[in-house]
């Protein structure tokens, strides 16, 4: 199966390379998505072997994911898309195993958990975070998920044109598991291991990015979408 | 008194603003009649404000300034959603805009 791995990077310079090349060994094609980085990273990921795509204005995560998805379905004819990181966090060899599912006909979207079984060096307060977060996604989507922020996931050719992202910012984890359960597609979780290095949290402060999201989703929900 | 004299004042700038832009060509004589009209509206009832009261009367408010006071913040609530939501549309259309530039300068040579 054609499986394309597209990368959201937004100032990952130092990281992308090595990301690139890891990735590579398990899927097909690696499509990145430079979102206006202030830094190398677009020829970082070029020199590693990545088809790059630059957004000319950051429009975020979710954003850089949509337009990726676009090119891999569109012009590389893409059987499986995986999401995956820029930072590194991420493990190549877990790819096999997250795509496995859709190679089976099992399910249609895979969806990566740090939370079912291996281990995880995650800190204490992004438990607490995530836990808060799996309840509000009950309550939100009706989906019960033991990890519901993990970026890694892959998706059928059927869920990729399905899942159209308009959530630009980081919400876009929520809107996926709606569409999910709104076009009624099948999704299991897979563990994967997700590395947490001093480097990447110093980078994300992700309990204030928390209320970001919960805001971006109330007012998708409340407002927008009137 | 003075909320008197600032809101009277006001409204005459106002108005000799639309009549300066009556006299350059920018606006037409219909809307010069209808926003003087509304200034002139404004300086009647802030020079008798009880002049208002009877139109409160009408739709069942105790006074005119009341009314005035309702009537502006149900407009400004709904200016302020119909600006929220245009806001997200504009969003939306940028990255529209910024994805099919994208999409259209990628570089395939490899
Ligand atoms: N396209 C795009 N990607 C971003 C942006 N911010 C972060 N990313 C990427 O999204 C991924 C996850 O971001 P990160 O900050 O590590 O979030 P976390 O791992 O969920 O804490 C990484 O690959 C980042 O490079 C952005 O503004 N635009
Ligand atoms: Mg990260």
């Amino acid at each position: 199966m054609k499986i394309i791995a597209i990368i959201p990077a937004f100032n990952e310079e130092s990281r992308i390379a090595a990301v690139v090349r890891d990735a590579s060994s398990f899927v097909s094609g690696v499509v990145v998505v430079d979102d206006c980085s202030r830094d190398n990273t677009a020829n970082a990921a070029r020199s590693a072997g990545a088809t790059v795509l630059r957004h000319a204005i950051n429009r975020g995560q979710g954003a850089a994911l949509q337009t990726a998805t676009e090119y891999a379905l569109n012009r590389l004819g893409a059987e499986v898309v995986v999401h995956f990181d820029a930072d590194g966090q991420m493990q190549g060899c877990d790819i096999p195993a997250m795509v496995e599912p859709i190679e089976t006909g099992a399910a249609d979207v895979v969806l990566g958990s740090r939370f079912l079984g291996k281990k995880t060096n995650m800190p204490m307060a992004r438990r607490v975070v995530n836990r808060l977060a799996q309840w509000f996604t009950v309550a939100i989507s009706g989906i019960r998920l033991t990890d519901t922020h993990c970026g890694f996931r892959a998706l059928s050719r059927k869920a990729a044109q399905e899942l159209t992202i308009t959530l630009d910012g980081m919400a876009h984890a929520s809107q996926i598991q709606d569409l999910i359960v709104v076009r009624r597609l099948r999704y299991v979780e897979r563990p994967v291991t997700i590395v947490y290095s001093a480097e990447t949290l110093a980078k994300s402060p992700s309990s204030m990015r928390a209320f970001a999201i919960v805001k971006d989703i109330l007012k998708d929900k409340l407002i927008t979408r009137v | 008194m003075i909320f008197q004299i600032v809101l009277v004042t006001f409204a005459l700038f106002a108005a000799t603003r639309t009549v300066k832009q009556f006299r350059a060509q920018k606006v037409s004589l219909h809307w010069l009649l209808v926003w003087n009209g509304l200034w002139a509206v404004v300086i009647g009832v802030a020079l008798w404000p009880t002049s208002a009261d009877f139109v409160a009367h009408l739709v069942g408010i105790g006074r005119g300034a009341d009314l005035a006071l309702y009537v502006s913040v149900v407009v400004l609530a709904y200016a302020v959603f119909r600006l929220f939501v245009r806001q997200e549309e504009t969003q939306r259309d940028i990255t529209k805009l910024v994805r099919k530039i994208a999409l259209r300068d990628v570089d395939e040579s490899k």
